[in-house]
């Protein structure tokens, strides 16, 4: 993974020394708290219900074991033990006091490790696919551009105050594992005709308030003109984008109002004028970047079938570890290697996302005896260990197991991707963790949630859509109806290839209702379903119709929430 | 006005020096002859909206006081400068400096203005922040065009000489310098 050199490292530094003074400024009360807010926003320091809560950039997802442990150290000298994984490749340390933040960032800043620009209305933490550079169904590793653009990125002065946050995802393969059309600016990397490494870019994509898609505005931009082509973008977007209201601030809003031809028209303009600027990248920049992503040393293995990695397994523990291979498991490009999901989803005993410090240490030590001292944060809020060999999926499962994260839940219905919600956030509506809580407890059938197969949940605590219910299969979403946590749910959302928002199916229940309802969603699934069929493809075959049935099929119940649509 | 600027040239030190320019909001001129702004504290020269400028700069005593260099102009927020090209091109040899207002401190465009101004534009001459500039927003506006600020009364200038030498290395352009690694 990529390390820094002298002038990544000075900056960091700096950064540090530059927030240790506006800290100090705020305490001595010659900074306002309003004019702060913005400056701690845009190193990660938000003030939550209960305490400061920092959001520490893990960028593009990658991490090493070092940062790990001082992740866990922060958790445990500053905070209360744990962490919280988040939808966008960072940290958040819940329970912070102000007067330690610095102190904080000097820790990380020792590992290579930031907060800049997780939060405020600038270019946020740059994300990406967890599996890049190791997934079969690659085209480009997107790494270094990741890297290239996080720095160029990184304390940019035209962009530090724009109408509202500014989200990049960058993919490179296949499938998409970024949530890239729900991105301010989608960049799909893919090689030319020439073999060259080239960009299509999307712009306009966002969740919150007014879900929207992202639309493609520039097809085949060369890997270098990437910083002048963006840089137009955002100018565009900084000069007309709308200050008038938060919640018509996005690009999102500019892009639908101008449309996406009349927006690609007036970046092409602006950057008509810089496109051959020294902005651009150079080669020797490409050279410094991609030196550190290339392969770890792979053993020369052979392939493992599926039968014998399960041989080794005691007879008893077969059926339960064969599971975890199917679920927790993904391929890899080189023979004899896999990369393995550690869920963060236990089952209604901790929240989405949550790792303590004992986790986190000891997850270290399993990316340093099996993957290379690697891992990566996926955007579901899991870990992975991309780099394992076959022979030893049997060892790590064990070892995994004993950390509790070793639960074969990836990609079912109880791998709910969730935010902090009203527990913690002061921006939300209602809570997010007891509904994942009390779902996980209903669904706690690993035998129903393998029938079930592939289905996404999701839980956003309000509209900000931080727990992605927008492209949930199933999306539940927090709303406050005179003081009332009330919860509204949506169905046939995708992440992916197929992106799709998810439609709202009515009024909004209680928070006890949500299990019923959910049992009564899924319910209409397997009655059904043909064969195989996914319960997106269910839906998209049946409509919503059946299932929206189900849910109110409780009148009285029906009668209750009537009042309480939003 | 803060009787007092910071200046901090391109090729230079960042310094206090005197205020010799007064801002005009552009809607203080109701009954003044010929719509001259009225000065206060005696002082002659004067920075007038951009959108006044385009309807009264061929008024005779504009033309005079232009000829003196007692005239600039201040960009809103809303003023969209490439629209006016023309406008700001003759102003290169009328305007001995332009501003750019920040209603607000959080509000960006104005970085986007001063950038335009030395890219697109090319212009040469000072650049002023004016508005709700603060001391956090010195750094972010000297890289991308402004080389004088106007802050707002209650900010401490002292400390906001002490931004500009924060940070040592930069991994982006700007109107300063080119990133450190293409530089080193």
């Amino acid at each position: 993974m990529y390390k820094y050199d002298a002038i990544d490292q000075t900056l960091v530094d700096q950064r540090v020394a530059q927030f240790r003074d506006q800290v100090a400024r705020r305490i001595n009360g010659t900074l306002a708290e309003e004019e702060f807010r913005p400056l701690r926003l845009q190193n990660g320091l938000y003030h939550q219900r209960h305490a400061y809560m920092l959001r520490v950039a893990i960028p593009y997802g990658l991490l090493s074991a070092k940062q790990l442990r001082t992740l866990a150290l922060i958790a445990e000298k500053y905070d209360r033990g744990y962490g919280h994984f988040t939808t966008r490749q960072n940290i958040q340390f819940n329970w912070i006091e102000l007067e330690q933040t610095p102190d904080i960032l000097a820790e990380l800043a020792k590992v290579e490790m930031h907060a800049i620009q997780t939060s405020g209305n600038c270019i946020r933490n740059i994300t990406s696919d967890a599996f890049a550079g190791v997934a079969g169904d690659e085209y480009i590793d997107p790494r270094p551009v990741c890297e290239l653009l996080r720095q160029w990125s990184t304390l940019h002065p035209e962009f530090a105050h724009l109408p509202r946050k500014f989200k990049f995802a960058i993919n490179g393969a296949k499938e998409d594992r970024t949530v890239l059309l729900c991105h301010d600016v989608g960049i799909e990397l893919k090689k030319n005709a020439q073999g060259e490494l080239v960009a299509d870019i999307y712009a306009g994509g966002g969740m919150g308030r007014t879900p929207i898609l992202g639309q493609l505005i520039k097809l085949d931009l060369s890997w270098q003109v990437l910083p002048s082509y963006l840089t137009a973008l955002l100018r565009v977007y900084n000069r007309f984008g709308r200050r008038d209201n938060l919640y018509k601030a996005r690009i999102k809003i500019l892009v639908k109002a101008l449309g996406p031809e009349e927006f690609a028209r007036q970046v092409e303009g602006e950057w008509a004028h810089i496109k051959n600027s020294d902005d651009n990248f150079t080669q020797a920049e490409w050279d410094r970047v991609a030196k550190h992503f290339t392969k770890p040393a792979y053993q020369q293995l052979s392939a493992l079938s599926e039968q014998q990695i399960v041989a080794g397994a005691p007879e008893t523990e077969r059926s339960a570890f064969t599971r975890w291979l199917e679920r927790n498991v993904k391929p890899h490009q080189i023979p004899g290697y896999a990369s393995v999901i550690l869920s963060l989803k236990p089952h209604g005993t901790v929240a989405p996302g949550d790792a303590t410090v004992a986790q986190m240490n000891a997850i270290a030590d399993l990316s340093e005896q099996y993957s290379f001292g690697e891992l990566r944060i996926t955007h579901e809020q899991n870990l992975v260990l991309a780099d394992v060999e076959q022979s030893q999926l049997l060892e790590l499962w064990q070892a995994a197991k004993q950390q509790h994260v070793a639960l074969p839940n990836i990609g079912l219905l109880t791998d709910i991707i969730a935010c902090p919600g009203g527990d913690f956030c002061s921006l939300a509506n209602a809570k997010s963790l007891p509904i994942a809580k009390a779902i996980q407890e209903r669904f706690d059938n690993l035998d129903y949630l393998f029938d079930l197969g592939d289905i996404s949940l999701n839980i956003s605590g309000c509209i900000n859509s931080c727990g992605h219910h927008h492209v949930g299969n199933i999306g539940v979403l927090g709303v406050d109806k005179d003081g009332e946590e009330w919860y509204q749910i949506t169905l046939g959302g995708e992440q992916g290839n197929d992106a799709a928002i998810g439609k709202v199916i009515g009024p909004s229940f209680y928070a006890d209702e949500i299990p019923d309802v959910i049992t009564n969603i899924i319910n209409t699934y397997t009655e059904q379903r043909a064969d195989e069929e996914s319960f997106i493809d269910a839906y998209r075959r049946i409509g919503v119709t059946p299932f929206k049935e189900a849910a109110y099929k409780d009148a009285k119940k029906k009668d209750r929430a009537e009042s309480a649509t939003s | 006005m803060n009787k007092h600027i910071i200046r901090f040239p391109k090729d230079g030190q960042a310094s206090l020096v005197a205020n010799e320019w007064q801002v005009w909001d552009g809607e203080s001129d109701e009954g003044a002859p010929l719509n001259t702004p009225q000065l206060k504290d005696e002082l002659n020269k004067i920075l007038v909206p951009f959108h006044w400028w385009i309807t009264h700069h061929q008024n005779a005593d504009i033309i005079e006081r232009v000829e003196k260099g007692e005239i600039g102009v201040w960009f809103a927020t809303d003023d969209d400068i490439l629209k006016h090209a023309d406008i700001i091109e003759a102003g290169k040899a009328q305007w001995p400096l332009v501003a750019a207002h920040f209603p607000i401190f959080r509000d960006g465009r104005s970085f986007s203005t001063a950038a335009l101004l030395r890219d697109r534009f090319s212009w040469q001459g000072e650049v002023r922040a004016i508005g709700d500039v603060l001391i956090d927003q010195l750094l972010q506006g000297a890289r991308v065009g402004f080389d004088t600020f106007e802050l707002r009364p209650d900010q401490d200038l002292n400390v906001g000489l002490k931004q500009f030498e924060l940070f040592t290395v930069t991994t982006q352009n700007s109107w300063r310098g080119k990133r450190t690694l293409l530089e080193v």
